[in-house]
């Protein structure tokens, strides 16, 4: 139980690139505005799908630690 | 804490068919949306009041925000993503009263990501034709595989995706809860419920929209 554990907390640990990344493309995105607020709307979507995308690595991380956890294989 | 849905009662047809909390519960959403609009467009008139400019307004913007991206195929897709966008709201907030969402259930976000992906192929082939859809798979070698995966990475991403997100918000509830049983959780039930409901929705809604997007282009 306890390497598991490890694991599991080994496996979350993808939450600090996605962490780095939505932070990195969000400040863009916040540049982007300041610098042409007219193209807030299309902008916006941008992040959207970037922030999606990026988030989607640290939820598989994080799906793999809870199933390491409550299945213990 | 158990991943799986209990089962709450057993249809004695064809050996027992077993009905989980999920199907349950979306039971109760569908009846809640389909009475609420039934509802809702009683006795409408050509000038709105009430809550008919609400709706229209609702309705309208809604519309808006899939022209945007689709252009003039905006009135064919927009009904199906509109129908999903409600039924995601409603199942994805629907923990503020008590009921596990159905969305943290594997196999309903499964189910959606399906109906997307489907969508998306019947797109491309009213766009270009089925030979046209199937030109796209071999304009080179190498494309057949990436175009293979994609149609594979692309469901299993938007299925778990949903599926992740709301089960780690209502397993943190449900920890914050333990741990501090008042004041606390409605602060954070604000966020994990309410706003990471509504963004889910929007990435969900926004990303079919987007596949939908590449595949009539």
């Amino acid at each position: 139980m306890d390497l598991l554990a490890i694991g599991a907390a080994i496996a979350a640990l993808t939450g600090i690139g996605a962490g780095i990344g939505i932070g990195l493309a969000t400040g863009k995105a916040v540049e982007a505005v300041s610098r042409q607020p007219e193209a807030g709307g299309r902008i916006m979507q941008l992040l959207l799908l970037g922030g999606a995308l990026a988030e989607a690595t640290a939820i598989y991380g994080l799906l793999v630690s809870i199933m390491l956890i409550i299945f213990k294989p | 804490m158990e991943i799986e849905p209990s089962v709450v009662f057993t249809i004695p047809l064809f050996g027992g068919i077993p009905v989980t909390m999920t199907v349950v519960v979306e039971w109760i959403i569908m009846a809640v949306l389909i009475i609420a609009s039934l509802i809702v467009t009683k006795g409408w008139k050509l000038v709105p009041e009430g809550t008919q400019t609400v709706v229209e307004v609702a309705i309208d913007s809604f519309n808006k925000f899939v022209e945007n991206s689709l252009g003039n195929h905006w009135k064919e897709y927009a009904p199906y993503l509109g129908t999903v966008a409600l039924f995601l709201i409603v199942a994805n907030t629907i923990g503020i009263f008590g009921f596990p969402p159905p969305t943290k259930d594997l196999s309903t976000t499964s189910a959606l990501a399906i109906m997307s992906i489907t969508t998306v192929i019947i797109a491309s082939i009213r766009a270009r034709g089925i030979k046209g859809f199937a030109k796209s798979f071999f304009k080179s070698p190498i494309d057949f595989f990436i175009q293979m995966l994609d149609l594979f990475t692309r469901p299993l991403s938007l299925a778990a995706r949903l599926f992740g997100n709301i089960l780690a918000a209502t397993t943190i509830m449900e920890l914050i809860s333990k741990a501090v049983p008042i004041v606390v959780p409605a602060v954070f039930s604000l966020y994990f419920d309410l706003f990471d409901g509504f963004l889910q929705m929007l990435v969900f809604v926004f990303l079919t929209m987007l596949y939908i997007e590449e595949a009539i282009e």
